[in-house]
């Protein structure tokens, strides 16, 4: 396999967009391409990530509408649905197409524009990922999902809702030094957990779940421009190699996992893309995980094997897992404070830590940062996407 | 109506899975007998959900994933004011969802 390096990297602003679908992917995708800065080297493929456009938006064919967009004829374009973990599942795909070497530039966007219906169609959009005969025609939605696995994960580990708001305090931290960030807002201790008035400002969406553990629905788009060893050399860009990529699937129904506390996926998926990179966790300076919901935080940091099951909430109190930490976690305000457009969140943490291997992650820059490892969790875990990237010295 | 849920015994092996797969987990095999599933067992864990998918008038709903006796597990809605992990239920079906006017049934669980 040839090896694959980001040259370029961009988004937009989480949040609300007052924008239609494809000019979103296409501001990501521009910012990604100033940010190669091709000049004449032509981009051979587009592949975009989106889950929900056909239902949510009306739009389907978004590789094709994509392309358009930017006058890219005739490159090659595809759309990737993957679920929330679309975004990974994207750039697995436009790694693939160069590793083989079928193209040497790929332009992977993920978009997503989940506000363009109310809430209660958004939570319904997501849930159709769920089992429909063993969960969704139940009202099992995601978060119920992660509430059945907060209460069971808490019972298991002694893990409590303090821990859980030391996550959402970190991560709306670290978003207030992000200027893509959906929410800019810091949150206290006292504001969404101890005060008497915590539960009108924290009320609960899906026991032992708060407003504050959870994800808010955001649209957005983020773009990686993806190149093979001559053009990279050819850029004289930044080494960032895409050092090894996991993806493992688990049961579609939680319930039939042999431990449902286990984020088995996320286990198979970090250690091949570990094997693959030839590093092990411990070489790992910064963190992008899955924080739909705080607890994912906490459980995808043991799964992918930084801590000890039942010990990554110990280090979250020991403030190891800030920015300043010893292993800095969602540098970026993870999906908990960036927002989580579903399809471009993968995107999007690799976004964020192609800059962060850069040094461009101005005000949350994470020091002497050379490994890099994002877990895309997609499902309640069945399917997980994770990818390790490492800076080459050129 | 359809007021019962099934769990499928593998011809082969006899390994009983839920919900249905076309492929055994186990052995591999590709025929299954249904099997009703019913009886008694303990709660898992459950939450309380306010962030419902559409079909839902209400402003929560109960929801459990529950160890059969003899170690199947099944989620459902859980009818029961103090629930907590570990409470023995049994199941029952009931009406779960309303698509379009059109009742769902499912399973439901109920303090013993």
């Amino acid at each position: 396999m040839r090896p694959v390096y980001i040259v370029g990297a961009g988004m937009t602003r989480f949040g609300r967009s007052e924008w239609p679908l494809v000019d979103l992917a296409s501001a990501a995708s521009l910012a990604a391409l100033h940010h190669a800065n091709l000049g004449k080297v032509p981009v051979d493929a587009v592949v975009v990530a989106n889950m929900g456009a056909g239902r949510v938006n009306r739009q389907t064919a978004l590789g094709s509408a994509l392309v358009d967009r930017l006058s890219l004829w005739p490159a090659a374009a595809e759309a990737v649905e993957n679920g929330p973990a679309s975004g990974a599942s994207a750039v697995k795909v436009g790694v693939q197409a160069i590793a083989s070497g079928m193209a040497d530039v790929v332009l992977v966007t993920g978009v997503e524009m989940m506000r363009a219906v109310d809430g209660l169609e958004a939570t319904d959009f997501v849930a159709s990922l769920s089992h429909p005969e063993a969960e969704y025609i139940y009202g099992v939605t995601l978060p119920s999902l992660a509430g059945l696995f907060t209460r069971l994960y808490m019972a298991r580990y002694g893990v409590e809702r303090r821990h859980l708001a030391l996550v959402a305090i970190k991560n709306h931290d670290n978003a207030m030094k992000n200027p893509y960030a959906h929410i800019h807002q810091t949150v206290t201790m006292e504001g969404i957990l101890t005060a008497p008035e915590a539960i009108v400002n924290n009320p609960p969406v899906a026991e032992p779940l708060c407003m504050f553990d959870c994800c808010p629905v955001s649209d957005g788009a983020a773009a990686l421009v993806l190149a093979s060893d001559s053009v990279a050399d050819k850029l004289g860009a930044p080494r960032v190699l895409v050092a090894g990529i996991g993806q493992a699937t688990d049961t579609h129904a939680v319930q039939e996992r042999e431990d449902p506390t286990d984020l088995k996926a996320v286990r198979l998926a970090s250690a091949a893309a570990f094997a693959r990179a030839g590093v092990k966790p411990a070489d790992v300076d910064v963190v992008e995980l899955h924080d739909a919901f705080t607890i994912l935080e906490i459980a995808e940091s043991e799964a992918a094997g930084f801590f000890k099951p039942g010990q990554a909430h110990k280090a979250v109190e020991r403030g190891e897992t800030q920015l300043t930490g010893k292993l800095p976690i969602n540098p970026s305000g993870g999906l908990k404070a960036k927002g989580h457009p579903v399809g471009a969140t993968g995107v999007a943490q690799l976004v964020e830590l192609t800059w962060q291997l850069r040094g461009e992650a101005t005000g949350r820059q994470v020091a002497k940062a050379k490994t890099a490892y994002a877990c895309n969790f997609g499902g309640f875990g069945n399917n997980v996407v994770a990818t390790v990237l490492r800076k080459e010295e050129r | 109506m359809n007021d019962k849920v099934y769990a499928f015994r593998c011809k082969t092996c006899g390994r009983v899975s839920y919900p249905k797969h076309a492929v055994c987990p186990k052995c591999r095999g590709e025929t299954f007998e249904p099997v009703e599933i019913s009886g008694e067992g303990a709660v898992l864990t459950h939450t309380d959900v306010y962030a419902l998918a559409i079909d839902y008038e209400t402003r929560y709903l109960r929801l459990a994933i529950v160890e059969l006796d003899g170690g199947m597990r099944v989620t459902g809605q859980l009818l029961d004011e103090h629930p907590k992990i570990g409470k023995r239920v049994r199941t029952t079906i009931g009406v779960v969802r309303e698509t379009a006017g059109k009742p769902i049934y499912g399973l439901q669980f109920v303090p013993m």
